[in-house]
Order: C-alpha cells, then structure tokens, then sequence
C-alpha cells in the first residue's frame, strides 16, 4: 500500500467523517501492519486510529470488551477468570507483531490465515460498530462475508465483547504451522458446552485451510446432545472435514489439508472438553 | 536549509533519550527513516517483518521498525541498538554474546540484543517459556541459536541471583 497522507484525527468521530469524505482513498492505520503487504499500490491517506482510547480490556458482566486497537500482546498477556483468547494471541506471528498488530486490525479485514476470526466465531464474539450503520453484530453476522465492505462508507469497528465462558463451558483452539511465526496452515476453535458428560451445545470453527473463515455446522450437529467422548469428537471432526472444501497448498495436496483439519478438530474438541470439565485458569 | 520535497512531513519523537525532529513522507518507514539519519545498528534484514534484525524499541517493547511507518513514532519513545552499548563498552548481553562466541555474521545480533532489553526491562522472571516468547521473532542463520541462548542466560542468571 501506499501512502501519500497521514493524519491523526483528534476524535471517533473526527476519524468518520475524514474516512467518509476520502472515500476509497481513505485507510484506517491501527497497527498498520497488514497495509506492508497490500498489493494495491494506488496511493491513500492513512487514517491513524490509535490515540482515540480504543486499547483496553474491561471486563463487565458476563463478559469482556477488548477496544479495536488494543495490541495482540496485551490481549496475550491478559488473564482473568473463564477468559481464553490470550492462547490463541500466543499463537499469531511473533512477539514484535503483536505488539503492534491488533485485534480490530485482524477482523476488520480477513485475510484467508487469519486465526482471530475463528477464535471469535468459536466463541460468539460480538462486534460494535460506530458510524452510520452503528451496532452490535454477533459473529455469525460479521464474519458472514468480508467485513472490509462494512467499513467502505467510513464505519469503524471500536470493540469486540467476547462471552466470559460459564460453568460447564470449556474452549480449545489449534493452530497448525510450520513454525510458531508461520501463517496457519488450519486454524481450528472449538467451544462445549457441557452437563456432566452431555454435551448440550457445541460451536466449532475453521479456518486457513477454506477461502474464508466459517463455522463448521455438521460438526456441531455431530455432537450436540451426545456424550463428550473420543468417539464422538472423531465422528464430529469426520463430519467436519467432510463439509468444507479444504485446499491444498504448496507441498501439501487437498487430501492433507482435510486430514490437518480433522486432526485439529479433534484436538481443540479433546481440550474444550478437558477445559469445561475443571480447568479453572 | 532548502527543503527536501522528498520528505514533507514531520514527525517528533524521543530517540534514545534526546526529542528529535525529522523530516519524512507519509510513506517512509521508521526503519528506513532511522538508517537515512545515521542509526546503522538497526539492520535492514528480510523488510517484511519475519527475520528480526531490525528489531527497535517503542515505549520499551520490540516492535519491527520495517513494518512501522515513521509517523506512527509521533510522540513515543523510540530506542535502537546505539542506546545499548559501544564497541568500547559492550552492553551486558553483548558482552557475553562476545565472550561466548556466539555471533557469527552478526547481522541478527542488533534485533537480539533489542528483543532481550525489552525482556529484561518488562519482566521480573525469566522462565524459558517468558525468554522464548520474547525472543521468538529474531532469526539467526549462522549459529544455531545455542550460544546465543547461553549467552542470554548468563545474564538472565545474574538478574536472577540479584532477585533472589
């Protein structure tokens, strides 16, 4: 990308209207670090929204706010209880990104390898919007296709509230790469929701390996209502890697790809279930 | 002094200490911005935010200066590898790094001793699970990495002894 202009608006506001009259030769600047490698050359005017109050973590009943510039590192380094997305955080690029890349960075524009937006389908994030089309989309809605044409008219994302997990509930998250700086090869999340042994509801996601980040229903279908055991979440995670259409990349067939996938169904259903059944951190 | 068209910007910032000035453009990154204006130690490695080396502090944590823009410095605090040491008075680390044999081409030693400042300032303890989160963007294509770990650890060893 380039860039021709930088400005610094003073408010949320301030940063909408400059968005709204610069139209397609306007880009929102977070962490900035998706823009390095945008292959569209034509030159734009950054729109730096970092200084406007939008990094924190708040936790309010039921759940925590996380502000759209709040950097990977912190939510990383964030632990309260029945709080979860400081593992996935660990797992994205390395220690000097996240420190300047950030969460609303990763979801307002999705790249194919993008791990967060499987975490927050898994979990049932809620977006909020700022602008003309202000409002709350939960993340089945937001991730229905490319968020970036949500913002095109000069919207903003200002927050993700992500559901503090209840008693009963567990989440387990996989990232497969070839080394920990690596972009995804299969990024799976998975959250249960258990009664003892039942599972009462279950939400899986998956991402990398498909064009776009989704959730996987006939997984889901798979174990509600059944016992949590190995045998079910082998059924699920075949039940998953029949549904999507996984893509194989260089040196890896298609074939492969499913199989990663399954393999990482498995293993975030075996830890959402380890998680739900005690593990209190 | 006649201005240069290249650079019509401005940005601000403290660097290693002492509030600058510097012209820019929109577009310059920090990176290149830092080595224009005579800060060498910061190297230009992959430009593509993988290999580390040119690895500078902001507001005391590493971030790539590669992938910062120079106007995303306004107001911050930016630190490189010359607020470290000097060929005649090695910091700490860089010292051990000397001793021990540990830097070969010596291209990646710059982001290394920056990602482990940031370390040793940010934390009180030093598992190995805390020391490779910090340094696990900083490649190394010579050594091995071992020695620079060794290396790391011997001072991580006396900060410990001093804790206790």
């Amino acid at each position: 990308m380039k860039l021709c202009e930088f400005i610094r608006p003073a408010s949320l506001a301030a940063a909408r209207d400059a968005l709204r009259e610069l139209g397609p030769k306007g880009m929102v600047l977070a962490g900035g670090t998706a823009l390095h490698f945008m292959q569209d050359h034509t030159p734009v005017t950054a729109v730096d929204i970092t200084r406007l109050g939008l990094s924190y973590i708040r936790a309010d009943e039921g759940g925590y706010r996380i502000g759209a510039t709040t950097p990977l590192s912190e939510i990383q380094r964030y632990r309260a209880p029945r709080w979860a997305l400081h593992e996935i955080c660990r797992c994205i690029a390395t220690h000097q990104i996240r420190n300047i890349s950030t969460i609303g960075g990763n979801i307002a524009r999705v790249f194919p390898w993008a791990d967060l937006p499987v975490a927050l389908l898994a979990m049932g994030a809620d977006m909020t919007i700022y602008g003309e089309h202000a409002g709350m989309l939960g993340a089945d809605e937001y991730f229905a296709s490319q968020p970036a044409k949500r913002f095109l008219g000069g919207d903003l994302l200002t927050e993700v509230r992500v559901p503090a997990l209840r008693a009963g509930q567990g989440v387990g998250m996989v990232k497969v790469a070839w080394t920990s700086a690596a972009f995804s090869m299969v990024t799976v999340a998975a959250r249960l929701d258990l009664e003892g042994d039942e599972i009462r509801s279950a939400r899986v996601a998956a991402g990398a390996a498909i064009p776009f980040p989704r959730r996987l229903a006939a997984a889901e279908a798979a174990l509600a209502g059944k016992a949590a055991t190995e045998e079910t979440f082998r059924a699920a995670a075949e039940a998953g890697g029949a549904e999507a259409d996984w893509r194989g990349r260089e040196g890896m067939s298609a074939e492969y790809s499913r199989h990663l996938a399954e393999t990482a169904v498995f293993d975030a259903l075996a830890r959402a279930a380890k998680w739900a059944r005690g593990r209190s951190e | 002094m006649m201005k240069d068209e290249r650079y019509p910007k401005e940005v601000t910032f403290s660097l290693n200490g002492e509030l600058k000035t510097f012209a820019t453009s929109a577009d310059e990154k920090l990176l290149t911005l830092l080595r224009r204006e005579g800060y060498r130690g910061t190297k230009y490695g992959c430009g593509q935010g993988t290999c580390g080396s040119c690895t500078v502090l902001l507001d005391g944590k590493a971030v790539y200066a590669c992938l910062l823009y120079s106007m995303q410095a306004e107001g911050r605090e930016v630190r490189t590898i010359e607020s470290v040491g000097t060929l005649d008075k090695p910091g700490e680390f860089q010292q051990e790094l000397i001793d021990g044999g540990a830097v070969q081409c010596g291209y990646c030693i710059p982001g290394m001793v920056m990602s482990a400042t940031a370390l040793m300032e940010s934390e009180k303890e030093f598992p190995d699970d805390v020391v490779k989160e910090y340094m696990d963007g900083n490649l190394c294509r010579c050594t091995g990495y071992e020695k620079i770990w060794a290396a790391l650890q011997r001072v991580l060893e006396r900060r410990r002894a001093k804790e206790g």
